[in-house]
C-alpha cells in the first residue's frame, strides 16, 4: 500500500530580548546558574507579570513575515500543568487569541515552490533549565521566563526535506530579522515533529506520533525519513501505530520511543487575570514592521535585480545574515558588485573559516576593503596583488593604500595612450619580430610585451598592455 | 502609660504633632497589646523592625497623617525578610525577598508596622477559622464563642481589640467588609485596580482587591491617599489620577441618588439590624439625599455565591500551583519529583483548600468549562450589567453589609437558603463589578456590632466615602473597640 | 459535564499533586452536591449564552508594554535561600525522568 505522510511541525523560539517575557530578569547566555533571576522567575508568591515590549515587536516581525493576520489586541491565557521544569505550576501563554494567525511560508523543493501554511504564532515563557545527573536533577532558573514564540504549522508538509526546509525557513526569518539567534544546537530554536501517514488519495489522518529534541537542521529530514520509514513498514505488516512521542537519536540514526500517549493532557487553560488586554495601535504595529532588519528573500531579490548577481552568488552570500550585512556594508562604499560578492564569499569566507571566526569578529572594515577592490576594478593592481595586500591589512591592521605601500606595490598603469606609445616605440625599434609575428612564432608576442615591460619598469597592466599590441600589430 | 487603644489615625496624629506623644510610645504600646492578644491574631510580631523604624522617627509631619501610625499587615502580603505564610503550612518558613507595594508605601509614609495579622488559610474562607493557627475570635465576645470573620480574621481582631488603628486586609468575595461589620470598623474595598496587588499573594486575581480597616471614614480616605496609584510592579494597577480622597467627606448630600436593593433586605430576617438600617435612610432622606428602592431578580441574587465559589476556586487552583516545597517552603525527599511535590502539597494544604481546588480544577477541565467556568464567567457579566444599570441611575448603593451580628462557631447555615445565598453574600457584588466598596458601623445587638455598606460608581472612592462619612455622623459610631479583656 | 464520584475527584485531587483521606474524598463529594445544585440555578437562565464570559471587572485594556531593559537579578543565594534541597548554587530534584 502506498502512505503519504502527514507532518506538521511546532517550532519555539527563543527571543533574544535584553530582559524576560514577563519579568525584568536578564536574558543571557552562559551565565551562571540561578545569577539571572528575579522573584517572578521563580515564581515567588505575589509577583506579577508585566509584559516586554519588545518581545511584542519581535513577534510582530515574525508573524508579517510569515505572512500572518496580526491581532491588534493582546490576551494571554494560563496553561495549567505541573512539571519539574515549571517554577508557577502553569505557563503564560496566548490560547484564544495568538498574536498571529493564518500565515505561510515557501519552501522551493524540487525547482517547485510549495506553500506551508501555518495556524498560529502565539507569545509564552520558556520553563527553567533543568541538568540531569546520575541520581538527581539540579534547577538553573535562568532561563524561565525567556521570552518565546511558537509557531504552529498546518500538516502540509509531506516529507523530510521540505520538513526541513520548512525550518530552514523559518530558522532565516528570525535570524534575518534578528529576534533569535535561532541556533537549534544550543535550544533557541527547538522543533516538534508530528507525523503521521496515511493511505494516499484518502482524507483521514492516521495515529499522530511527536518527535521531540531534534537539535540540528540537518537532523530533521533523516528523522522524519526515518520516522516514515519505520511507520511505513508497521502499517504495511498490518500492525498499529502506537500514539507516542519519540526522540531522535542521531548516532543510531533512528527515532526512540520516550512515552506512550494516554489520554491527552487537559491543561485547563482560561485567560490570565494579571493581563488585562493590551491594545496595539496600528501605528505601533507598522512600526515594529518597517523596523524589521531586512529579510533573506527580500535581499535575494536586491542583489539579483539591483546588483545583478547570479542566484549561486547571491544565495551564497545569503548563508550567514552576518556575512550579508557586511556585504550590504561594502555596497555602501563601492558599486563592484559582483567583484565585491566574489571577494565575501571567496576571500573573506575563506580566512574566516580557516581562520574560525565570524565576521562580527573579522576585523576588516567594510569601508577598507571597498577601497581595495575599488583598486582592482580600476585595474590598478592585479588580483594577486589584491590578495597579497587584503592579507597584509589584515595582519598588520593597515588601511589598503598603507599595505599596498608597505609591500611595495606600485600603481600599474592602465593609460591606453601612454602604453601605445610605447608599444609603438617598441615596434619601430624591432620590425623583425613584427614579421616573426605574423610568420605566426608566438614567442615574438612575449619578446614584444617584454620589452614594453622593459621600457615601462613593469608598471603597466600586462593585460591592457597585450590586448593593445593585437591591436596595433593589426595596423602594420 | 496613657491609653491610646481606641483614638482614630487622625486623633493619634493630632497627639503626635503636639509632641504629646511619640511614635516610638505608640509602637511599645501597640507591640505590648500584640502580644497581650488573646484572639490568635497573630502570625508574627515585627517588634525589632517596629521599634527601629519607630525609633527613627523625630520630627512629624504636619501635613502626613500617617506619620508615625502603627498598623497591621495581613500575613497574605510580602515581607521583605519577615517569614510570611499566608497561614498555610505549606508556606512555614517562607522569608519574602520583597515588600508588597502597600507595604512599601505605608513604610515610606513613616507608619510602622506592627506584626503579621492571621487570616483564613490562603485568604480562601470567611470564618476566620481555617488558617494554620486555628481559630480567631472577635474581641467583642471575650468568651470566645463568635466569631470575627474572615478572610481578613487577624487584621480585623487587631484593630477592633485597640493594638493599632490601621490594618491592611484584602478583600475577594467580602473577607475586608464582612469582618467589618462583625467587629464594628471601617472596611474599605476601593475599586479594583486602584491600588497595586503586587505583593499580595493571589486568591482570584480577577476579584483580589487590597482593603484595609480603620476605626473611621476619615482614616480610610487618609489610608486610601498613600496607597491608592499606578504601579509599574502591577500591570493592572490602574493609570487613573489619584485625587484627595477627603475632599468630598464633608460635602453635604442633598439630592444624592441612592438606591436599596429591596431583595437583600428581604432575605435579611434580623430585626434590630433592619431597624437601624432604615433610621439611617431617614436621616439620609432629611439630610436631603434621595433614597429609592430598587429591585435585582432573586434568581439572579441567589446566583452570586456559586458564581463567586466557581470563579475563585477556579483562579486559586492555578495561582497556588507555584506552592509544591520545591522553590520555598517546606521541603520533602522523593523518589521523584512528583512525590517531592505531592507530600508538600497533601502536608501543607488543609483539607478545605484542597477540596476548593479539586472544585476549582473540575470547573476548568476541558468537558466541564462551559458549563461551569465559563458559565460562571457569563453570570458574572450579568450580574455586573444589572448592577451597572442602576449605578446609570443612582450615584451609589446602600446595603446592610451582614445579614446579623458575627455568628457563632457552631452556627451552621443552610447552604441553600436565600438569607445565605443573598443576605450572606451579596458583597461578593462589589468583587464582580470591581465597584469600590466600604462597611461601617450602624450600631449593636447584644454587645456585638452591626454594620451597613455603601457601593459606588468605579473610582468614585470620594462619593462613597462621603456618604459613608455621612452615615458616620449619623450614628456617631467611630473609633469603637472591643472593651479591654481581663 | 463530568460525572463525578469519588474517583472522578480522587484522580482530579492527584493531578493537582495532593492526596486526601477517604473521609475527605466523602466531605467533598456531599460539597459537590451542594454546589451542583447551586450552579444548576445559573444552568436556569438560558439566556445567558448569549453573553461574553467576563475576566474582568470592568473595561480595562492598556496600551502599557514594558521597555525592554533588564533590572538587577537576585543574589544567587538569596533566590534560593528559601529552598529545602540544593546544591552548588542550584535547586535539587530526585532525577527527573524524561
Amino acid at each position: 500500500m502506498e502512505f503519504e505522510p502527514v507532518i506538521g511541525l511546532e517550532i519555539h523560539v527563543e527571543l533574544k530580548t535584553k530582559s524576560k517575557m514577563f519579568s525584568n530578569g536578564p536574558v543571557l547566555f552562559g551565565a551562571e546558574p540561578n545569577t539571572l533571576v528575579v522573584p517572578l522567575d521563580m515564581g515567588f508568591p505575589g509577583t506579577m507579570p508585566i509584559v516586554n515590549k519588545e518581545a511584542v515587536i519581535y513577534a510582530i516581525r515574525v508573524s508579517n513575515a510569515l505572512h500572518m493576520k496580526i491581532d491588534h489586541e493582546l490576551h494571554f491565557d494560563r496553561k495549567n500543568y505541573f512539571y519539574s521544569d515549571l517554577p508557577k505550576g502553569y505557563q503564560i501563554t496566548q490560547n484564544l487569541r495568538p498574536i498571529g494567525s493564518d500565515g505561510y511560508l515557501e519552501i522551493e523543493v524540487d525547482g517547485k515552490t510549495k506553500r506551508i501554511n501555518i495556524e498560529r504564532l502565539h507569545m509564552e515563557e520558556d520553563t527553567c533549565k533543568q541538568l540531569h545527573f546520575n541520581t538527581f536533577t539540579l534547577l538553573d532558573y535562568n532561563r524561565a521566563g525567556t521570552p518565546l514564540v511558537e509557531i504552529v504549522s498546518r500538516p502540509d508538509i509531506r516529507s523530510g526535506e521540505e520538513a526541513m526546509k520548512y525550518v530552514e525557513k523559518i530558522r532565516s526569518i528570525v535570524v534575518f530579522s534578528e529576534v533569535s539567534d535561532g541556533k537549534m544546537e544550543e535550544g533557541s530554536l527547538r522543533c516538534d515533529v508530528n507525523i503521521s501517514l496515511r493511505e494516499k488519495g484518502t482524507e483521514p489522518f492516521g495515529t499522530k506520533v511527536e518527535i521531540k529534541n531534534i537539535n540540528s537542521i540537518s537532523h530533521i529530514q533523516r528523522a522524519v525519513d526515518f520516522e516514515i520509514a519505520r511507520q511505513s513498514k508497521i502499517l504495511n505488516e498490518g500492525g498499529t501505530i502506537a500514539q507516542e512521542t519519540r526522540r531522535y537519536d542521531d548516532a543510531k540514526r533512528e527515532t526512540i520511543l520516550m512515552r506512550v500517549k494516554t489520554d491527552a493532557v487537559d491543561y485547563k487553560y482560561f485567560p490570565e487575570p494579571n493581563i488585562t488586554p493590551i491594545a496595539l495601535s496600528d501605528e505601533f504595529v507598522e512600526d515594529a514592521i518597517k523596523n524589521c532588519p531586512e529579510l533573506a528573500d527580500s535581499k535575494k531579490v536586491r542583489y539579483m535585480n539591483e546588483y545583478g548577481l547570479n542566484e549561486y552568488d547571491a544565495s551564497q552570500l545569503l548563508i550567514d545574515k552576518d556575512l550579508s550585512n557586511y556585504y550590504d556594508e561594502l555596497t555602501k562604499y563601492s558599486k563592484q558588485y559582483k567583484l565585491l560578492a566574489n571577494w565575501v564569499n571567496v576571500d573573506i569566507n575563506g580566512y574566516l573559516n580557516k581562520n574560525n571566526i565570524t565576521v562580527l569578529n573579522f576585523s576588516l572594515k567594510p569601508q577598507e576593503l571597498a577601497s581595495l577592490v575599488e583598486m582592482v576594478a580600476k585595474n590598478t593592481i592585479s588580483s594577486n596583488q589584491a590578495k597579497e595586500i587584503f592579507n597584509k591589512m589584515i595582519s598588520d591592521n593597515l588601511t589598503a593604500l598603507e599595505a599596498k605601500k608597505a609591500l611595495g606595490i606600485s600603481e600599474q598603469i592602465s593609460d591606453n595612450e601612454f602604453i601605445i606609445k610605447v608599444i609603438n616605440e617598441v615596434l619601430d625599434e624591432f620590425p623583425n619580430s613584427i614579421v616573426d609575428y605574423k610568420e605566426g612564432k608566438g614567442r615574438a608576442l612575449g619578446f614584444m610585451i617584454g620589452q614594453v615591460m622593459k621600457k615601462t619598469q613593469g608598471k603597466v597592466n600586462p593585460k591592457l598592455t597585450n590586448d593593445l599590441l593585437l591591436e596595433e600589430l593589426k595596423k602594420r | 502609660m496613657k491609653n491610646y487603644r481606641n483614638l482614630t489615625i487622625k486623633e493619634l496624629h493630632e497627639l503626635l504633632v503636639k509632641k504629646e506623644v511619640t511614635p516610638l510610645e505608640l509602637t511599645k504600646e501597640a507591640l505590648e497589646l500584640a502580644k497581650k492578644d488573646t484572639n490568635n491574631a497573630i502570625e508574627y510580631l515585627m517588634e525589632k523592625e517596629a521599634l527601629e523604624i519607630a525609633s527613627n522617627l523625630k520630627e512629624p509631619e504636619v501635613n502626613n497623617p500617617l506619620w508615625g501610625i502603627p498598623f497591621i499587615i495581613k500575613d497574605n502580603m510580602s515581607t521583605k525578610d519577615v517569614p510570611t505564610t499566608a497561614s498555610s503550612n505549606i508556606l512555614n518558613g517562607y522569608v519574602p525577598l520583597f515588600d508588597a507595594t502597600v507595604v512599601t508605601k505605608l513604610k515610606e509614609a513613616h507608619a510602622v508596622p506592627i506584626c503579621k495579622a492571621t487570616l483564613d488559610e490562603l485568604a480562601m474562607g470567611g470564618t476566620g477559622t481555617t488558617g494554620h493557627l486555628g481559630t480567631t475570635y472577635n474581641p467583642y465576645d471575650r468568651s470566645h464563642k463568635h466569631l470575627v470573620g474572615g478572610s481578613s480574621c487577624g487584621s480585623a481582631a487587631l484593630v477592633a481589640d485597640g493594638v493599632a488603628p490601621l490594618a491592611l486586609a484584602s478583600d475577594t468575595g467580602d473577607s475586608t467588609r464582612k469582618p467589618a461589620s462583625y467587629a464594628g470598623l471601617v472596611g474599605f474595598k476601593p475599586t479594583w485596580s486602584r491600588i497595586s496587588r503586587f505583593g499580595l499573594f493571589p486568591f482570584a486575581p480577577s476579584l483580589d482587591t487590597i482593603g484595609f480597616f480603620t476605626r473611621s471614614v476619615l482614616d480610610s480616605a487618609y489610608t486610601l491617599n498613600v496607597l491608592a496609584g499606578r504601579d509599574l510592579n502591577d500591570s493592572t494597577s490602574s493609570t487613573k489620577e489619584v485625587e484627595d480622597y477627603t475632599r468630598l467627606l464633608n460635602e453635604p448630600i442633598k439630592g444624592k441618588k441612592i438606591a436599596i436593593i429591596k431583595e437583600i433586605n428581604e432575605a435579611t430576617s434580623d430585626k434590630t439590624l433592619l431597624d437601624l438600617f432604615a433610621k439611617t435612610v431617614k436621616e439620609l432622606e432629611n439630610k436631603g439625599a434621595e433614597v429609592h428602592y430598587v429591585s435585582v431578580s432573586r434568581h439572579l441574587l441567589e446566583t452570586l455565591f456559586p458564581t463567586y465559589f466557581v470563579i475563585s476556586c477556579a483562579e486559586a487552583t492555578s495561582n497556588n500551583a507555584n506552592l509544591d516545597g520545591v522553590k520555598f517552603g517546606p521541603a520533602y525527599d522523593g523518589a521523584t519529583y512528583q512525590e517531592v511535590m505531592t507530600k508538600a502539597r497533601t502536608k501543607g494544604f488543609s483539607e478545605l483548600i484542597k477540596r476548593r481546588f479539586v472544585i476549582g480544577s473540575y470547573a476548568l477541565m476541558r468537558e466541564n468549562q462551559n458549563e461551569l467556568f465559563l458559565r460562571a464567567q457569563k453570570n458574572r457579566r450579568r450580574i455586573v450589567e444589572e448592577i451597572n444599570k442602576i449605578l446609570e441611575e443612582y450615584d451609589l448603593i446602600y446595603t446592610i453589609a451582614a445579614p446579623s451580628v458575627a455568628p457563632t462557631f457552631d452556627n451552621a447555615s443552610d447552604k441553600l437558603s436565600d438569607e445565605y445565598l443573598i443576605a450572606d453574600n451579596h458583597l461578593v457584588i462589589g468583587n464582580f463589578t470591581g465597584l469600590p466598596s466600604i462597611t461601617i458601623p450602624v450600631g449593636f445587638e447584644n454587645d456585638l456590632p452591626l454594620g451597613v455598606n455603601i457601593m459606588g460608581k468605579a473610582f468614585h472612592e470620594a462619593e462613597v466615602l462621603q456618604l459613608a462619612n455621612k452615615i458616620e455622623e449619623i450614628t456617631g459610631l467611630y473609633g469603637l473597640v472591643a472593651k479591654e479583656g481581663k | 459535564m463530568k460525572e463525578y464520584n469519588i474517583e472522578v475527584l480522587k484522580d482530579a485531587a492527584n493531578r493537582l499533586l495532593f492526596d486526601m483521606s477517604d473521609e475527605e474524598y466523602q466531605t467533598l463529594l456531599e460539597e459537590f452536591d451542594i454546589i451542583t445544585k447551586q450552579m444548576r440555578l445559573i444552568g436556569e437562565d438560558n439566556t445567558l449564552d448569549n453573553l461574553e464570559p467576563m475576566t474582568f471587572p470592568f473595561e480595562c485594556t492598556t496600551t502599557f508594554l514594558r521597555e525592554d531593559i533588564p533590572g538587577t537579578p537576585l543574589v544567587r543565594e538569596e533566590a534560593i535561600k528559601n529552598a529545602g534541597n540544593k546544591t552548588g548554587g542550584q535547586i535539587k530534584l530526585p532525577k527527573v525522568v524524561l
